[in-house]
């Protein structure tokens, strides 16, 4: 290809050789579905692997194969990601807690001497099964998946960060520059979200019963 | 019900009042998640945990969501998901033209 760069006179088994071109045909499936689960939009997810690649094209320089292509490539795209929310916070001067369908007051009285309790038949419902088995099974992750999808973005996208990154709360905020206060409300509000649609969608229980 | 048993009921429904309810209880529970709750705050979680079934469960689940996402995240890495959306061939192709055209 044109732009196949080649980087020193080794020999042809040793030679690190720079080719965007086999970047998106041996990582962009992976780089889209990292970018999707966090962005949900084809069409942004689309644009971040660009400025990936093109960042990466201008630092390729710099990758020394300390670690894989494709971690490099990552470790680009969540700054793109990043930055991405950023932007879009300070154009359409989003909130910084996402708006979501508040279900507290639908699972919680708000009324009575048990106001703030469970409400009767909204408590988390007893998972029949054995949990661990779903782990196992394919099912399940499409289900997961979905649950996962059903997050707010800007929920979906901290979440991430916590939970898969394994970023701590302090290096959070500062990303992103929000407020720990915020940021944990933000997290229990996708923690609840995701328990009771992961209950709804494959424990199966019936809701109401008490 | 035997008197002890009535009077056991009791003690408990007034312990569940003077603690915080359970709407706080979550919030601190998915704190516990991601920081070290202070003494005080430790202390109401267990007393309203040894009281509450429902928050309970509610604990267990949230660990077990934490867990089934870690996995989900593997998966995902080594392609092993089913039906992961993908780059369509156009958007393959728009990608290549454009690091071509800046390279």
């Amino acid at each position: 290809m044109a732009h196949t760069l080649v980087v020193g006179e080794q020999a042809p088994s040793r030679r690190a050789t720079i080719d965007p071109a086999a970047w998106i045909d041996d990582h962009g499936d992976y780089l889209y579905r990292y970018a999707m689960v966090q962005v949900r939009d084809p069409q942004v997810a689309e644009d971040l692997i660009q400025e990936t690649m093109l960042a990466a094209l201008q630092a390729c320089d710099r990758f020394a194969g300390r670690c894989t292509e494709r971690t490099w490539l990552v470790g680009i795209l969540r700054h793109k990601i990043i930055d991405y929310y950023r932007k879009a916070s300070r154009e359409r001067r989003i909130d910084s807690v996402p708006l979501m369908p508040d279900d507290q007051e639908e699972v919680f009285s708000t009324t009575g001497p048990w106001a703030g309790h469970w409400k009767k038949g909204k408590g988390p419902a007893a998972w029949e099964g054995d949990p661990e088995a779903e782990l196992e099974q394919r099912e399940f992750w499409d289900v997961l998946k979905r649950c996962l999808e059903g997050l707010p973005p800007r929920t979906a996208h901290v979440f991430w960060m916590r939970e898969v990154e394994g970023l701590t709360s302090e290096e959070i905020c500062k990303e992103l520059d929000i407020t720990a206060t915020n940021l944990w409300v933000i997290l229990h509000r996708a923690r609840m979200q995701l328990r009771r649609s992961l209950e709804q969608h494959w424990f199966g229980v019936a809701e109401n019963k008490a | 019900m035997p008197a002890f048993q009535k009077a056991r009921r009791r003690a408990t429904l007034w312990l569940a009042r003077q603690l915080p309810p359970c709407r706080e209880i979550t919030q601190l529970i998915s704190e516990s998640m991601d920081r070290k709750l202070t003494l005080r705050e430790r202390i109401t979680m267990r007393l309203h945990l040894k009281i509450c079934v429902l928050c309970g469960r509610y604990l267990k689940q949230l660990m077990y969501v934490r867990e089934a996402v870690h996995h989900h995240a593997a998966h995902l890495e080594n392609g092993a998901s089913p039906e992961p959306p993908s780059l369509s061939e156009e958007a393959r192709e728009r990608l290549k033209r454009a690091l071509s055209d800046n390279s």
